[in-house]
């Protein structure tokens, strides 16, 4: 049977950031990996896709630590999850981690449409789906908003920055949408249960071809760090201060600092 | 460096990429290429036949417009060449023969530096990265690219709506969030607007999501990147993906019922509260 692959990132959540106010580092322990915000849009496209042209529907994702997130993953409509764990993926780059999705969607059968999402909540690079569509030798067609499929003929709209662009394309394609495709409803209860009793399978970088070489990365991290701010924080409302006291303060302020 | 490329969609574009050229090796030999659109074909399809140019000629770097398609343009080249490709990059340098450059990570809350000795690296360069070369293109040289139609056919392309404001020119600005649940509620913020001389924005998902806002209306770092006098965040959380595009910002106000919120730490002044207690309260001390 034919089927979708949808890509996602296991990423930690960016909310939840700190920095440290005295080196600029980051600090990360609050962080929970979570599905990539956008991906989450993206498994929604390939729910819709399934329902429209009646293909099976298999996640993939690749990284240090994965397993944990087939769950999660599985309960956002999926059919069953492929993922290739490996500590030589903790520090791949783009050029690393495309090759690995490309080779897991050729060791899956049958994958003939494969969805990415713009970009991920960490870099926001937005290279891998146009990267996989060209490691697969297939079309690639991104920042999709609107989505018509029929059979293996797809119609789809790109939004870009001068304005819109419609496209007609066949299967196999790699579609790499923006959020505006459509926003992804939260998983239920069901959704959650139903999610335990799905498939993931393991795959290995041996078992799909990809040699450690191919998954060194290509530049040095030399560092990670927030940009400086100087802003002065100041509450204009400490408790005992009435709104109408703190409103004229600032108005007071933003005069003197030669604004108003 | 031996050779640096600049690809991008208008001659505007290519003269930003020169400067970012010559900011890496003052006399490097710079190609540009500027494909015109296909009528009815990606402008991205020209990837393979940059790949073939690229294998033959062996460049060192490779610059390209950081557009939508640009970047689809730029990864899919990266990867037929086995090379990697920093997007937006910023601060780009080359020591012997070592690159380096830096990227904005995690929705702008911090800066990665990355350096790299690989033969081939491609980046991709915002239109404001760099100030545009004073000669534009004229010193470089001009290349063609061949275009081989792929599999994807276009069938119809709409240029979007004219904008209706200018955010990039207004010195006051009035910016509003999740925080406001109803479009009409919209109403006192414009009042607020009103009263500093402001224009109005707003969030992401306001202008997305909700679309009570026009696009061009949304800040941060993938929407306006926006340097006013006065930025007011009224229920904005301050996601770093929103306040990086507030960044330079003179005076930032942050109005938001919750004390704890980062919009708060990106702020110079703070006021804690609802906003339907605040703006109006707000609104009678600037007009008194
Ligand atoms: C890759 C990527 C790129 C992104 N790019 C952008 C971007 O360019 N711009 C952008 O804005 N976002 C962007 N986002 C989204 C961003 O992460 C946040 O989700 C978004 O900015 C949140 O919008 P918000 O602050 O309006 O909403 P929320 O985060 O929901 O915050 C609402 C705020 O309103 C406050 N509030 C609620 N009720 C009241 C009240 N009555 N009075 C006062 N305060 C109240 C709450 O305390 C809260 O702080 C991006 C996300 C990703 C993953």
């Amino acid at each position: 049977m034919k089927k979708i692959a949808v890509c996602y990132k296991w990423v930690l959540s960016d909310a939840d950031i700190r920095v440290n106010e005295k080196t600029r580092e980051l600090d990360m322990e609050k962080c929970k990996p979570q599905v990539n915000d956008y991906d989450r849009n993206g498994l929604e496209c390939g729910v819709q896709i399934k329902k429209a042209t009646g293909r099976e529907l298999v996640g993939i994702t690749c990284g240090a630590s994965v397993a944990a997130s087939a769950k999660d993953a599985l309960s956002r409509g999926l059919d069953a999850v492929y993922y290739v764990e490996d500590p030589a993926l903790a520090e791949t780059d783009k050029v690393g981690s495309a090759k690995v999705l490309a080779a897991a969607v050729k060791a899956i059968d049958g994958v003939d449409v494969v969805i990415c999402s713009e970009g991920s909540s960490d870099d926001y690079a937005q290279q891998t789906g146009p990267r996989l569509a060209a490691l697969l030798d297939m079309p690639s067609v991104s920042y999709v908003v609107k989505v018509g499929a029929g059979g293996d003929a797809f119609t789809l709209e790109r939004k870009l920055e001068e304005g819109s662009e419609v496209v007609e394309v066949n299967a196999p394609v790699v579609i790499t949408v923006s959020p505006e495709v459509g926003d992804a409803p939260i998983p239920g209860v069901k959704d959650i249960i139903g999610a335990k009793k799905k498939p993931a399978n393991a795959l290995t970088l041996a078992g799909i071809g990809i040699s450690p070489d191919a998954v060194k990365p290509r530049a040095t991290r030399v560092s990670v760090l927030a940009p400086a701010t100087s802003r002065r924080k100041q509450v204009l409302n400490p408790e005992g201060v009435s709104l109408d006291q703190a409103a004229a303060a600032l108005v007071k302020q933003l005069s003197a600092d030669g604004i108003l | 460096m031996s050779a640096i490329w600049i690809v991008a969609e208008n001659p505007d574009w290519a003269a930003v990429m020169v400067s970012a050229a010559k900011s890496v090796s003052a006399d490097a030999l710079l190609t540009v290429f500027i494909p015109p659109l296909p009528a009815d074909g990606l402008w991205e399809d020209y990837a393979p036949s940059l790949v073939a140019k690229a294998k033959a000629e062996k460049p060192s770097l490779i610059l390209v417009g950081t557009s939508k398609r640009g970047r689809d343009l730029a990864a899919r080249s990266a990867a037929l060449l086995d090379a990697p490709c920093f997007s937006d990059a910023k601060n780009l340098a080359l020591s012997g023969n070592t690159f380096s450059c830096d990227t904005n990570v995690y929705g702008g809350s911090a800066v990665r530096s990355d350096s790299t000795t690989e033969p081939l690296v491609l980046a991709t360069i915002g239109p404001k990265a760099f100030e545009p070369d004073p000669a534009g293109i004229s010193g470089a040289t001009a290349g063609t690219l061949d275009y081989t139609p792929g599999k994807v056919k276009v069938t119809g392309r709409k240029p979007r709506p004219p904008q209706t404001v200018n955010l990039g020119e207004a010195t006051k600005v009035v910016s509003v969030g999740r925080g406001f649940s109803e479009e009409k509620d919209l109403a006192a913020a414009r009042e607020l607007a009103a009263a500093l001389g402001a224009e109005v924005s707003c969030s992401r998902p306001i202008a997305e999501f909700f679309k009570w806002l026009p696009e061009e209306c949304y800040v941060g770092i993938s929407g306006q990147i926006i340097k006013p006098q006065l930025y007011v965040a009224v229920g904005i959380s301050g996601q770093a993906q929103h306040t990086f595009g507030v960044r330079d910002a003179k005076v930032i106000v942050s109005i938001n019922k919750d004390a704890e919120c980062l919009m708060h730490q990106n702020a110079d002044y703070c006021i804690t509260g609802e906003w339907q207690a605040v703006i109006p309260a707000l609104v009678k001390a600037v007009k008194a």
